[in-house]
Protein backbone atom coordinates (compact mmCIF):
# COMPACT_ATOMS: atom_id res chain seq x y z
CA UNK A 1 0.00 0.00 0.00
CA UNK A 2 3.16 2.44 0.68
CA UNK A 3 4.74 1.83 -2.44
CA UNK A 4 1.15 2.15 -4.39
CA UNK A 5 0.63 5.13 -2.87
CA UNK A 6 3.86 6.71 -2.89
CA UNK A 7 4.35 6.39 -6.74
CA UNK A 8 1.11 7.96 -7.25
CA UNK A 9 2.29 11.21 -5.43
CA UNK A 10 5.60 10.57 -7.00
CA UNK A 11 3.76 9.70 -11.06
CA UNK A 12 0.42 12.28 -10.15
CA UNK A 13 -0.01 13.23 -14.23
CA UNK A 14 0.09 9.33 -15.10
CA UNK A 15 -2.15 8.68 -12.17
CA UNK A 16 -4.72 11.99 -12.94
CA UNK A 17 -4.86 10.79 -16.23
CA UNK A 18 -6.04 7.24 -15.84
CA UNK A 19 -8.51 8.45 -12.75
CA UNK A 20 -10.18 11.23 -15.27
CA UNK A 21 -10.18 8.13 -17.85
CA UNK A 22 -12.18 6.35 -15.30
CA UNK A 23 -14.25 9.28 -13.80
CA UNK A 24 -15.55 9.69 -18.05
CA UNK A 25 -16.80 6.23 -17.99
CA UNK A 26 -18.73 6.31 -14.20
CA UNK A 27 -20.32 9.24 -15.50
CA UNK A 28 -21.63 7.94 -18.69
CA UNK A 29 -22.49 4.60 -16.55
CA UNK A 30 -24.62 7.15 -13.94
CA UNK A 31 -26.13 8.78 -16.55
CA UNK A 32 -27.03 5.83 -18.51
CA UNK A 33 -28.40 4.48 -15.37
CA UNK A 34 -30.40 7.67 -14.51
CA UNK A 35 -32.28 7.58 -17.87
CA UNK A 36 -32.96 3.91 -17.30
CA UNK A 37 -34.72 4.75 -14.23
CA UNK A 38 -36.13 7.70 -15.34
CA UNK A 39 -37.63 5.84 -18.76
CA UNK A 40 -38.58 2.64 -16.13
CA UNK A 41 -40.01 5.13 -13.78
CA UNK A 42 -41.60 6.65 -16.80
CA UNK A 43 -43.49 4.13 -17.98
CA UNK A 44 -44.30 1.79 -14.72
CA UNK A 45 -44.66 4.69 -11.83
CA UNK A 46 -48.36 4.36 -12.21
CA UNK A 47 -48.53 0.16 -11.58
CA UNK A 48 -45.52 0.62 -9.06
CA UNK A 49 -48.24 2.59 -7.09
CA UNK A 50 -50.93 0.62 -7.15
CA UNK A 51 -49.02 -2.04 -5.08
CA UNK A 52 -51.15 -4.42 -6.68
CA UNK A 53 -49.93 -8.28 -7.29
CA UNK A 54 -51.50 -9.55 -10.69
CA UNK A 55 -53.30 -7.98 -13.54
CA UNK A 56 -56.55 -9.74 -15.56
CA UNK A 57 -56.26 -8.73 -19.19
CA UNK A 58 -58.12 -10.08 -22.72
CA UNK A 59 -55.71 -13.65 -23.57
CA UNK A 60 -56.04 -12.14 -26.98
CA UNK A 61 -54.86 -8.51 -26.40
CA UNK A 62 -50.89 -9.69 -26.36
CA UNK A 63 -50.75 -8.55 -22.39
CA UNK A 64 -50.81 -4.93 -23.68
CA UNK A 65 -53.57 -3.36 -21.66
CA UNK A 66 -54.50 -0.86 -24.04
CA UNK A 67 -55.32 -3.43 -26.56
CA UNK A 68 -57.48 -5.17 -23.81
CA UNK A 69 -60.76 -4.89 -23.93
CA UNK A 70 -62.68 -6.44 -21.43
CA UNK A 71 -66.43 -5.40 -19.61
CA UNK A 72 -66.99 -4.42 -16.33
CA UNK A 73 -68.93 -7.52 -15.83
CA UNK A 74 -66.04 -10.06 -16.57
CA UNK A 75 -64.58 -9.51 -12.84
CA UNK A 76 -67.31 -11.96 -12.37
CA UNK A 77 -64.76 -14.73 -13.10
CA UNK A 78 -62.76 -13.52 -10.44
CA UNK A 79 -62.52 -14.22 -6.36
CA UNK A 80 -60.26 -12.02 -4.27
CA UNK A 81 -60.93 -9.27 -1.96
CA UNK A 82 -59.35 -6.21 -4.08
CA UNK A 83 -60.38 -6.48 -7.58
CA UNK A 84 -61.01 -3.44 -9.24
CA UNK A 85 -61.78 -2.36 -13.17
CA UNK A 86 -58.99 -0.10 -15.13
CA UNK A 87 -59.29 1.43 -17.79
CA UNK A 88 -56.74 3.92 -20.15
CA UNK A 89 -56.90 6.60 -22.30
CA UNK A 90 -53.58 8.53 -23.77
CA UNK A 91 -54.68 11.47 -25.11
CA UNK A 92 -54.27 15.60 -24.75
CA UNK A 93 -55.61 17.49 -21.86
CA UNK A 94 -56.41 21.50 -22.57
CA UNK A 95 -57.80 23.80 -20.68
CA UNK A 96 -61.25 25.24 -22.73
CA UNK A 97 -59.76 27.87 -23.98
CA UNK A 98 -57.15 25.62 -25.41
CA UNK A 99 -53.96 27.68 -23.08
CA UNK A 100 -52.45 25.07 -22.20
CA UNK A 101 -52.06 21.54 -23.85
CA UNK A 102 -50.77 18.08 -22.27
CA UNK A 103 -50.08 14.70 -23.16
CA UNK A 104 -51.41 12.59 -20.37
CA UNK A 105 -52.29 8.95 -19.46
CA UNK A 106 -55.97 8.90 -18.98
CA UNK A 107 -56.46 6.53 -16.18
CA UNK A 108 -60.38 5.14 -14.94
CA UNK A 109 -61.40 3.01 -12.21
CA UNK A 110 -63.93 2.67 -9.55
CA UNK A 111 -64.32 5.83 -7.00
CA UNK A 112 -63.86 4.18 -3.73
CA UNK A 113 -60.92 1.29 -5.78
CA UNK A 114 -57.38 0.98 -4.16
CA UNK A 115 -56.15 1.96 -7.18
CA UNK A 116 -57.50 5.63 -7.03
CA UNK A 117 -54.41 7.96 -5.89
CA UNK A 118 -55.06 9.83 -2.51
CA UNK A 119 -55.61 13.54 -2.88
CA UNK A 120 -52.64 16.03 -1.17
CA UNK A 121 -55.29 18.76 -1.81
CA UNK A 122 -58.86 18.85 -3.48
CA UNK A 123 -61.09 16.07 -2.58
CA UNK A 124 -61.46 12.31 -3.67
CA UNK A 125 -64.05 12.40 -7.20
CA UNK A 126 -67.22 12.44 -5.69
CA UNK A 127 -69.50 12.87 -9.10
CA UNK A 128 -69.91 13.03 -12.36
CA UNK A 129 -67.60 14.54 -14.81
CA UNK A 130 -64.84 14.96 -12.29
CA UNK A 131 -61.09 14.04 -12.81
CA UNK A 132 -57.74 14.64 -10.07
CA UNK A 133 -54.66 15.16 -11.42
CA UNK A 134 -50.86 14.18 -10.47
CA UNK A 135 -48.24 16.63 -9.12
CA UNK A 136 -47.10 17.01 -12.43
CA UNK A 137 -50.01 18.32 -13.94
CA UNK A 138 -51.05 20.53 -11.55
CA UNK A 139 -46.84 22.09 -11.81
CA UNK A 140 -47.72 22.97 -15.72
CA UNK A 141 -50.01 25.31 -14.31
CA UNK A 142 -53.76 23.25 -14.18
CA UNK A 143 -55.53 24.51 -11.20
CA UNK A 144 -57.90 22.71 -9.21
CA UNK A 145 -61.86 23.92 -10.05
CA UNK A 146 -60.49 24.66 -13.56
CA UNK A 147 -63.12 22.40 -16.42
CA UNK A 148 -60.77 20.43 -19.17
CA UNK A 149 -60.92 18.40 -21.96
CA UNK A 150 -59.29 15.71 -22.54
CA UNK A 151 -58.82 14.10 -26.14
CA UNK A 152 -60.74 14.82 -29.12
CA UNK A 153 -64.63 15.09 -27.05
CA UNK A 154 -65.77 18.77 -26.77
CA UNK A 155 -67.46 17.29 -23.01
CA UNK A 156 -65.62 18.60 -20.14
CA UNK A 157 -64.78 17.68 -17.07
CA UNK A 158 -63.79 19.44 -14.07
CA UNK A 159 -60.58 19.31 -11.79
CA UNK A 160 -61.23 18.67 -8.22
CA UNK A 161 -57.92 17.42 -6.68
CA UNK A 162 -54.54 16.77 -7.14
CA UNK A 163 -51.98 13.83 -5.77
CA UNK A 164 -48.29 13.10 -6.35
CA UNK A 165 -46.11 12.79 -8.84
CA UNK A 166 -47.16 9.68 -11.14
CA UNK A 167 -46.93 8.72 -15.04
CA UNK A 168 -47.62 5.97 -17.11
CA UNK A 169 -46.16 5.20 -20.70
CA UNK A 170 -43.97 8.38 -19.95
CA UNK A 171 -46.95 10.65 -19.19
CA UNK A 172 -48.75 12.10 -16.26
CA UNK A 173 -51.42 10.70 -15.29
CA UNK A 174 -55.24 11.82 -14.49
CA UNK A 175 -57.91 9.73 -12.88
CA UNK A 176 -61.62 9.46 -12.81
CA UNK A 177 -64.24 6.95 -13.06
CA UNK A 178 -65.06 5.02 -15.36
CA UNK A 179 -68.02 6.21 -16.97
CA UNK A 180 -66.23 9.72 -17.14
CA UNK A 181 -63.39 7.86 -18.97
CA UNK A 182 -65.19 5.89 -21.04
CA UNK A 183 -67.29 9.36 -22.53
CA UNK A 184 -64.12 10.84 -22.78
CA UNK A 185 -63.27 8.29 -24.93
CA UNK A 186 -66.81 8.03 -26.96
CA UNK A 187 -67.52 4.64 -25.78
CA UNK A 188 -70.59 3.10 -27.01
CA UNK A 189 -72.13 1.81 -23.89
CA UNK A 190 -71.20 4.24 -20.98
CA UNK A 191 -73.03 2.84 -18.38
CA UNK A 192 -74.05 -0.41 -16.08
CA UNK A 193 -71.81 -3.88 -16.22
CA UNK A 194 -71.27 -3.98 -20.03
CA UNK A 195 -69.34 -0.75 -20.24
CA UNK A 196 -66.01 -1.38 -21.37
CA UNK A 197 -62.82 -1.61 -19.29
CA UNK A 198 -59.29 -2.66 -20.34
CA UNK A 199 -58.81 -4.85 -17.27
CA UNK A 200 -58.46 -5.61 -13.62
CA UNK A 201 -55.64 -5.44 -10.91
CA UNK A 202 -55.75 -7.21 -7.64
CA UNK A 203 -54.42 -7.61 -4.69
CA UNK A 204 -55.05 -11.31 -3.97
CA UNK A 205 -57.71 -13.29 -6.20
CA UNK A 206 -57.52 -16.45 -8.85
CA UNK A 207 -60.07 -17.33 -10.97
CA UNK A 208 -63.44 -18.91 -9.89
CA UNK A 209 -63.28 -22.14 -12.48
CA UNK A 210 -61.58 -23.08 -15.23
CA UNK A 211 -63.81 -21.48 -17.07
CA UNK A 212 -62.86 -17.61 -17.40
CA UNK A 213 -64.21 -16.40 -20.53
CA UNK A 214 -61.62 -14.67 -22.37
CA UNK A 215 -59.63 -13.38 -19.18
CA UNK A 216 -55.92 -14.21 -18.69
CA UNK A 217 -54.04 -13.27 -15.38
CA UNK A 218 -50.50 -12.07 -15.26
CA UNK A 219 -47.72 -10.88 -12.20
CA UNK A 220 -47.70 -7.17 -11.99
CA UNK A 221 -44.01 -7.56 -12.88
CA UNK A 222 -44.34 -9.58 -16.01
CA UNK A 223 -47.37 -6.81 -16.93
CA UNK A 224 -44.58 -4.09 -16.32
CA UNK A 225 -42.06 -6.07 -18.03
CA UNK A 226 -44.72 -6.53 -21.08
CA UNK A 227 -45.51 -2.11 -21.13
CA UNK A 228 -44.65 -1.13 -25.09
CA UNK A 229 -41.03 -0.56 -25.11
CA UNK A 230 -39.84 -0.66 -21.83
CA UNK A 231 -38.06 -3.83 -22.20
CA UNK A 232 -36.24 -2.35 -25.38
CA UNK A 233 -35.07 0.57 -23.63
CA UNK A 234 -34.20 -0.89 -20.28
CA UNK A 235 -32.22 -3.49 -22.34
CA UNK A 236 -30.52 -0.96 -25.08
CA UNK A 237 -29.24 1.40 -22.11
CA UNK A 238 -28.64 -1.84 -20.05
CA UNK A 239 -26.33 -3.04 -22.15
CA UNK A 240 -24.42 -0.19 -22.78
CA UNK A 241 -23.60 0.23 -19.03
CA UNK A 242 -22.75 -3.59 -19.06
CA UNK A 243 -19.84 -3.01 -22.31
CA UNK A 244 -18.83 0.38 -20.22
CA UNK A 245 -18.03 -2.46 -17.19
CA UNK A 246 -16.00 -4.49 -19.36
CA UNK A 247 -13.97 -1.15 -20.73
CA UNK A 248 -13.36 -0.38 -17.51
CA UNK A 249 -11.61 -3.74 -16.77
CA UNK A 250 -9.67 -3.48 -19.92
CA UNK A 251 -9.21 0.44 -19.34
CA UNK A 252 -7.23 -0.58 -15.70
CA UNK A 253 -5.60 -3.95 -17.34
CA UNK A 254 -4.01 -2.62 -20.32
CA UNK A 255 -2.68 0.60 -18.49
CA UNK A 256 -1.40 -1.32 -15.38
CA UNK A 257 -0.35 -4.42 -17.49
CA UNK A 258 2.12 -1.48 -19.98
CA UNK A 259 2.87 0.06 -16.21
CA UNK A 260 4.34 -3.62 -15.07
CA UNK A 261 6.16 -4.48 -18.06
CA UNK A 262 7.76 -1.04 -17.68
CA UNK A 263 8.91 -1.66 -14.15
CA UNK A 264 10.03 -5.01 -14.74
CA UNK A 265 13.79 -4.06 -13.68
CA UNK A 266 12.23 -2.13 -10.72
CA UNK A 267 10.08 -5.02 -9.25
CA UNK A 268 12.95 -7.34 -10.11
CA UNK A 269 15.34 -5.50 -7.68
CA UNK A 270 12.20 -5.20 -4.89
CA UNK A 271 12.36 -9.27 -4.92
CA UNK A 272 16.43 -9.45 -5.23
CA UNK A 273 15.53 -7.11 -1.68
CA UNK A 274 13.18 -10.12 -0.60
CA UNK A 275 9.99 -7.83 -1.27
CA UNK A 276 7.88 -10.42 -3.20
CA UNK A 277 4.64 -10.59 -5.59
CA UNK A 278 2.27 -10.09 -2.33
CA UNK A 279 3.58 -6.68 -2.03
CA UNK A 280 4.40 -5.75 -5.99
CA UNK A 281 0.59 -6.62 -6.02
CA UNK A 282 -0.61 -5.27 -3.39
CA UNK A 283 0.64 -1.66 -4.61
CA UNK A 284 -0.84 -2.14 -7.84
CA UNK A 285 -4.60 -3.19 -6.47
CA UNK A 286 -4.35 0.00 -3.87
CA UNK A 287 -3.30 2.13 -7.16
CA UNK A 288 -6.35 0.84 -9.08
CA UNK A 289 -8.92 1.18 -6.08
CA UNK A 290 -8.03 4.42 -5.36
CA UNK A 291 -8.43 5.60 -8.68
CA UNK A 292 -11.57 3.89 -9.41
CA UNK A 293 -13.07 5.27 -6.05
CA UNK A 294 -11.64 8.84 -6.92
CA UNK A 295 -13.02 8.61 -10.39
CA UNK A 296 -16.55 6.86 -9.21
CA UNK A 297 -16.58 9.49 -6.32
CA UNK A 298 -16.26 12.74 -8.58
CA UNK A 299 -18.75 10.69 -11.43
CA UNK A 300 -21.37 10.57 -8.81
CA UNK A 301 -20.94 13.80 -7.65
CA UNK A 302 -21.28 15.52 -11.20
CA UNK A 303 -24.03 13.11 -12.08
CA UNK A 304 -26.18 14.53 -9.08
CA UNK A 305 -24.68 18.00 -10.12
CA UNK A 306 -26.22 17.50 -13.70
CA UNK A 307 -29.39 16.14 -12.77
CA UNK A 308 -30.68 19.71 -11.01
CA UNK A 309 -29.93 21.60 -14.60
CA UNK A 310 -31.68 18.55 -16.76
CA UNK A 311 -34.62 19.96 -18.69
CA UNK A 312 -37.40 18.27 -16.97
CA UNK A 313 -38.54 16.75 -19.91
CA UNK A 314 -35.80 14.54 -19.64
CA UNK A 315 -36.71 11.37 -17.61
CA UNK A 316 -33.67 11.45 -15.57
CA UNK A 317 -33.67 9.55 -11.75
CA UNK A 318 -31.48 8.63 -10.12
CA UNK A 319 -31.55 5.87 -8.02
CA UNK A 320 -29.17 5.49 -5.21
CA UNK A 321 -29.68 1.63 -4.80
CA UNK A 322 -28.78 1.06 -8.25
CA UNK A 323 -25.95 3.69 -8.55
CA UNK A 324 -24.26 1.67 -5.09
CA UNK A 325 -24.48 -1.35 -7.13
CA UNK A 326 -23.04 0.33 -10.45
CA UNK A 327 -20.52 1.93 -8.11
CA UNK A 328 -19.08 -1.43 -6.59
CA UNK A 329 -19.55 -3.00 -9.96
CA UNK A 330 -16.95 -0.39 -11.24
CA UNK A 331 -14.54 -0.82 -8.47
CA UNK A 332 -14.49 -4.84 -8.94
CA UNK A 333 -14.07 -3.87 -12.62
CA UNK A 334 -10.67 -2.12 -12.05
CA UNK A 335 -9.74 -4.81 -9.58
CA UNK A 336 -10.04 -7.18 -11.69
CA UNK A 337 -8.14 -5.21 -14.35
CA UNK A 338 -5.31 -5.12 -12.32
CA UNK A 339 -5.29 -8.71 -11.50
CA UNK A 340 -4.72 -9.01 -14.61
CA UNK A 341 -1.10 -8.29 -14.22
CA UNK A 342 -0.94 -10.70 -11.47
CA UNK A 343 1.16 -13.63 -13.52
CA UNK A 344 3.30 -11.14 -15.04
CA UNK A 345 4.66 -10.03 -11.83
CA UNK A 346 4.50 -13.48 -10.20
CA UNK A 347 6.75 -14.51 -13.18
CA UNK A 348 9.20 -11.77 -12.54
CA UNK A 349 12.98 -13.53 -12.26
CA UNK A 350 14.88 -11.73 -9.71
CA UNK A 351 17.75 -13.27 -10.87
CA UNK A 352 17.75 -10.88 -13.98
CA UNK A 353 18.47 -8.12 -11.53
CA UNK A 354 21.67 -9.72 -11.11
CA UNK A 355 24.16 -9.47 -13.72
CA UNK B 1 36.66 -20.30 16.22
CA UNK B 2 33.36 -19.39 15.55
CA UNK B 3 30.29 -20.70 13.52
CA UNK B 4 30.57 -18.87 9.83
CA UNK B 5 28.04 -16.13 8.95
CA UNK B 6 27.89 -18.12 6.01
CA UNK B 7 29.23 -21.10 4.30
CA UNK B 8 29.52 -23.23 0.85
CA UNK B 9 29.95 -26.78 1.01
CA UNK B 10 30.80 -28.27 -2.49
CA UNK B 11 28.18 -26.42 -4.21
CA UNK B 12 27.46 -27.34 -7.51
CA UNK B 13 25.42 -25.33 -10.08
CA UNK B 14 24.74 -26.60 -13.80
CA UNK B 15 22.26 -25.48 -16.14
CA UNK B 16 20.35 -27.52 -19.18
CA UNK B 17 21.01 -30.65 -20.25
CA UNK B 18 23.74 -33.50 -21.99
CA UNK B 19 25.94 -31.80 -24.52
CA UNK B 20 24.80 -28.29 -23.74
CA UNK B 21 25.49 -28.66 -19.87
CA UNK B 22 27.13 -25.44 -18.29
CA UNK B 23 28.98 -26.20 -14.94
CA UNK B 24 28.21 -22.56 -13.28
CA UNK B 25 29.85 -23.72 -10.15
CA UNK B 26 32.05 -26.95 -9.41
CA UNK B 27 32.56 -27.68 -5.83
CA UNK B 28 32.74 -24.87 -4.23
CA UNK B 29 33.58 -23.88 -0.94
CA UNK B 30 33.24 -20.64 0.69
CA UNK B 31 32.98 -19.15 4.14
CA UNK B 32 32.90 -15.82 5.56
CA UNK B 33 32.87 -14.57 9.45
CA UNK B 34 31.31 -11.63 11.19
CA UNK B 35 34.20 -8.60 10.81
CA UNK B 36 35.24 -10.36 7.35
CA UNK B 37 35.34 -8.09 4.17
CA UNK B 38 36.22 -11.06 1.52
CA UNK B 39 36.10 -10.11 -2.40
CA UNK B 40 35.47 -12.16 -4.95
CA UNK B 41 36.80 -11.53 -8.26
CA UNK B 42 37.15 -13.33 -11.35
CA UNK B 43 36.58 -11.86 -14.87
CA UNK B 44 32.95 -11.50 -16.31
CA UNK B 45 31.46 -15.37 -16.69
CA UNK B 46 33.45 -16.90 -14.42
CA UNK B 47 30.73 -17.93 -12.02
CA UNK B 48 30.54 -14.84 -9.31
CA UNK B 49 27.00 -14.03 -10.44
CA UNK B 50 25.97 -17.73 -10.11
CA UNK B 51 27.72 -17.82 -6.56
CA UNK B 52 25.64 -13.99 -5.87
CA UNK B 53 22.35 -15.55 -6.88
CA UNK B 54 22.70 -19.12 -4.95
CA UNK B 55 24.19 -17.06 -1.89
CA UNK B 56 21.28 -14.75 -1.82
CA UNK B 57 18.87 -17.77 -2.15
CA UNK B 58 17.75 -16.48 -5.20
CA UNK B 59 18.54 -19.71 -6.81
CA UNK B 60 19.08 -23.37 -5.42
CA UNK B 61 22.67 -25.26 -5.61
CA UNK B 62 22.80 -28.48 -8.06
CA UNK B 63 24.48 -30.22 -5.10
CA UNK B 64 26.10 -28.75 -2.00
CA UNK B 65 24.84 -27.13 0.99
CA UNK B 66 24.69 -23.68 2.02
CA UNK B 67 24.66 -22.60 5.89
CA UNK B 68 23.35 -19.24 7.43
CA UNK B 69 24.72 -19.28 10.95
CA UNK B 70 25.92 -22.66 10.92
CA UNK B 71 21.76 -23.56 10.03
CA UNK B 72 21.33 -25.16 7.04
CA UNK B 73 19.04 -23.55 4.08
CA UNK B 74 17.07 -26.85 3.17
CA UNK B 75 13.92 -25.16 3.18
CA UNK B 76 13.65 -23.59 -0.11
CA UNK B 77 10.69 -22.68 -1.26
CA UNK B 78 10.21 -19.57 -2.85
CA UNK B 79 8.27 -18.07 -0.04
CA UNK B 80 10.79 -18.78 2.60
CA UNK B 81 13.77 -17.67 0.37
CA UNK B 82 11.80 -14.57 -0.18
CA UNK B 83 11.95 -14.17 3.62
CA UNK B 84 15.54 -15.22 3.96
CA UNK B 85 16.80 -12.53 1.39
CA UNK B 86 14.44 -10.04 2.92
CA UNK B 87 15.81 -10.59 6.94
CA UNK B 88 19.29 -11.96 6.24
CA UNK B 89 20.49 -10.38 2.95
CA UNK B 90 21.50 -7.01 2.51
CA UNK B 91 21.96 -6.44 -1.43
CA UNK B 92 24.14 -3.76 -3.05
CA UNK B 93 23.72 -4.24 -6.60
CA UNK B 94 25.75 -2.90 -9.88
CA UNK B 95 23.87 0.61 -10.59
CA UNK B 96 21.08 1.60 -8.59
CA UNK B 97 18.63 -0.32 -6.55
CA UNK B 98 16.91 2.10 -4.80
CA UNK B 99 13.30 2.70 -5.93
CA UNK B 100 13.36 5.90 -8.45
CA UNK B 101 9.96 7.46 -6.62
CA UNK B 102 10.63 7.15 -3.05
CA UNK B 103 12.88 9.49 -1.19
CA UNK B 104 16.29 8.13 0.92
CA UNK B 105 14.07 8.33 4.22
CA UNK B 106 11.22 6.77 2.41
CA UNK B 107 13.85 3.69 0.80
CA UNK B 108 13.97 2.98 4.66
CA UNK B 109 10.88 3.71 5.76
CA UNK B 110 9.63 0.73 2.98
CA UNK B 111 11.46 -1.76 5.08
CA UNK B 112 9.59 -1.25 7.86
CA UNK B 113 6.34 -1.17 6.18
CA UNK B 114 7.00 -4.74 4.94
CA UNK B 115 8.21 -5.90 7.42
CA UNK B 116 5.04 -4.61 9.55
CA UNK B 117 6.55 -2.42 12.07
CA UNK B 118 7.22 1.05 13.22
CA UNK B 119 9.75 3.00 11.69
CA UNK B 120 13.01 3.24 13.00
CA UNK B 121 14.12 7.15 13.34
CA UNK B 122 16.81 6.92 15.42
CA UNK B 123 18.96 3.47 13.17
CA UNK B 124 17.89 5.36 10.32
CA UNK B 125 19.34 8.74 11.15
CA UNK B 126 22.68 7.01 12.68
CA UNK B 127 23.37 5.24 8.99
CA UNK B 128 22.51 8.26 6.91
CA UNK B 129 24.63 10.88 9.44
CA UNK B 130 27.69 7.62 9.62
CA UNK B 131 27.44 8.14 5.53
CA UNK B 132 26.98 11.24 5.25
CA UNK B 133 23.83 11.38 3.71
CA UNK B 134 21.27 13.64 6.17
CA UNK B 135 21.56 16.47 3.70
CA UNK B 136 19.54 14.46 1.37
CA UNK B 137 18.03 12.29 3.16
CA UNK B 138 14.49 13.86 1.73
CA UNK B 139 16.04 13.70 -2.05
CA UNK B 140 14.85 11.48 -4.81
CA UNK B 141 17.22 8.83 -6.14
CA UNK B 142 17.17 11.19 -9.31
CA UNK B 143 18.75 14.20 -7.23
CA UNK B 144 21.61 12.60 -6.33
CA UNK B 145 24.96 11.98 -7.67
CA UNK B 146 26.34 8.24 -8.36
CA UNK B 147 28.50 8.09 -5.23
CA UNK B 148 25.67 9.43 -3.18
CA UNK B 149 23.40 6.56 -4.44
CA UNK B 150 25.54 3.67 -4.26
CA UNK B 151 26.19 5.23 -0.28
CA UNK B 152 22.13 4.71 -0.02
CA UNK B 153 21.75 1.38 -1.79
CA UNK B 154 24.68 0.73 1.33
CA UNK B 155 22.76 2.44 4.01
CA UNK B 156 19.26 0.80 2.43
CA UNK B 157 21.01 -2.43 2.62
CA UNK B 158 22.24 -2.54 6.06
CA UNK B 159 18.78 -0.79 7.35
CA UNK B 160 17.36 -4.34 8.28
CA UNK B 161 20.79 -5.35 10.39
CA UNK B 162 20.88 -8.37 7.46
CA UNK B 163 23.62 -10.92 8.85
CA UNK B 164 25.25 -10.68 5.59
CA UNK B 165 25.68 -8.11 2.79
CA UNK B 166 26.41 -8.86 -0.44
CA UNK B 167 27.70 -5.93 -2.86
CA UNK B 168 27.70 -7.21 -6.71
CA UNK B 169 30.05 -4.72 -8.57
CA UNK B 170 29.35 -1.47 -6.11
CA UNK B 171 31.90 0.44 -7.80
CA UNK B 172 31.05 -0.12 -11.30
CA UNK B 173 29.21 3.35 -12.08
CA UNK B 174 31.54 5.28 -10.64
CA UNK B 175 35.37 6.73 -10.99
CA UNK B 176 38.19 5.69 -9.34
CA UNK B 177 38.27 8.09 -6.58
CA UNK B 178 34.40 7.69 -5.59
CA UNK B 179 34.73 3.68 -6.03
CA UNK B 180 37.88 4.01 -3.35
CA UNK B 181 35.73 5.85 -1.18
CA UNK B 182 32.41 3.09 -1.36
CA UNK B 183 34.89 0.25 -0.61
CA UNK B 184 36.49 2.14 2.40
CA UNK B 185 33.13 2.73 4.04
CA UNK B 186 32.52 -1.19 3.24
CA UNK B 187 35.46 -2.03 4.78
CA UNK B 188 34.74 0.26 7.39
CA UNK B 189 31.09 -1.38 8.00
CA UNK B 190 32.88 -5.08 8.51
CA UNK B 191 35.48 -4.40 10.74
CA UNK B 192 34.22 -1.42 13.31
CA UNK B 193 30.44 -2.96 13.15
CA UNK B 194 31.23 -6.70 12.77
CA UNK B 195 29.39 -6.81 9.53
CA UNK B 196 29.76 -10.07 7.30
CA UNK B 197 30.21 -8.44 3.55
CA UNK B 198 31.40 -10.14 0.40
CA UNK B 199 32.55 -8.09 -2.57
CA UNK B 200 31.98 -9.54 -6.02
CA UNK B 201 34.16 -7.66 -8.42
CA UNK B 202 36.61 -7.66 -11.63
CA UNK B 203 38.62 -4.90 -10.64
CA UNK B 204 42.10 -5.96 -9.15
CA UNK B 205 42.85 -2.80 -7.59
CA UNK B 206 39.85 -2.41 -5.08
CA UNK B 207 40.92 -5.85 -3.27
CA UNK B 208 43.90 -3.77 -0.94
CA UNK B 209 41.36 -2.94 1.81
CA UNK B 210 40.01 -7.04 1.50
CA UNK B 211 40.52 -9.47 4.68
CA UNK B 212 40.46 -12.73 2.30
CA UNK B 213 40.05 -12.58 -1.43
CA UNK B 214 38.55 -15.56 -3.80
CA UNK B 215 39.38 -16.02 -7.27
CA UNK B 216 36.87 -17.60 -9.43
CA UNK B 217 37.77 -18.87 -13.16
CA UNK B 218 35.13 -21.18 -15.04
CA UNK B 219 33.41 -21.98 -12.32
CA UNK B 220 36.02 -23.15 -9.70
CA UNK B 221 36.57 -20.99 -6.51
CA UNK B 222 40.08 -21.07 -4.60
CA UNK B 223 41.22 -18.60 -1.71
CA UNK B 224 44.09 -16.87 -2.71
Amino acid sequence: MYLGLKEMAHEKLRYTLLTSVLLLIALVVFCLAGLASGLAYGNRQAVDAWQATSIYLNKDANQNLSASQLKLADDKYITGNKVEPIATLSGTLRTKNDGLKTSISALGTARKSFLMPKVTSGHQIDGKNQIIISADIYAKGYRIGDRVRIGTTDKTVKIVGVYAKNTYSIAPTIYTDVTTLNQLRSAPITSGDNQPVNGFVTRRSQFKTDQHGELEKLTITKFIQKLPGYQAQQLTLNTMIYFLFVMALAIIGIFMFILTLQKQALFGVLKVQGIGTKHILAAILTQSMVMAIAGIALGLLITVGLAQVMPAALPFTIDWLQMGIYSAALLVAAVLGALLSWRTIAKIDPVVAIG
Amino acid sequence: MTTPTLSLHQVDKTFGHGRTTVHALKGADFEIYPGQFVAIIGPSGSGKSTFLTIAAGLQTPTNGEIRLNGVPLTSQSEKSRLAYRFNEIGFILQSSNLIPFLTVTEQLRLVDKVARRKFQQEHAQKLLTEFGLTKVSNAYPSELSGGERQRVAIVRALYNHPSVLLADEPTASLDVARSQDVVARLAQEAHQHHKAIIMVTHNQRLIGDCDVVYRIEDGVMSKS
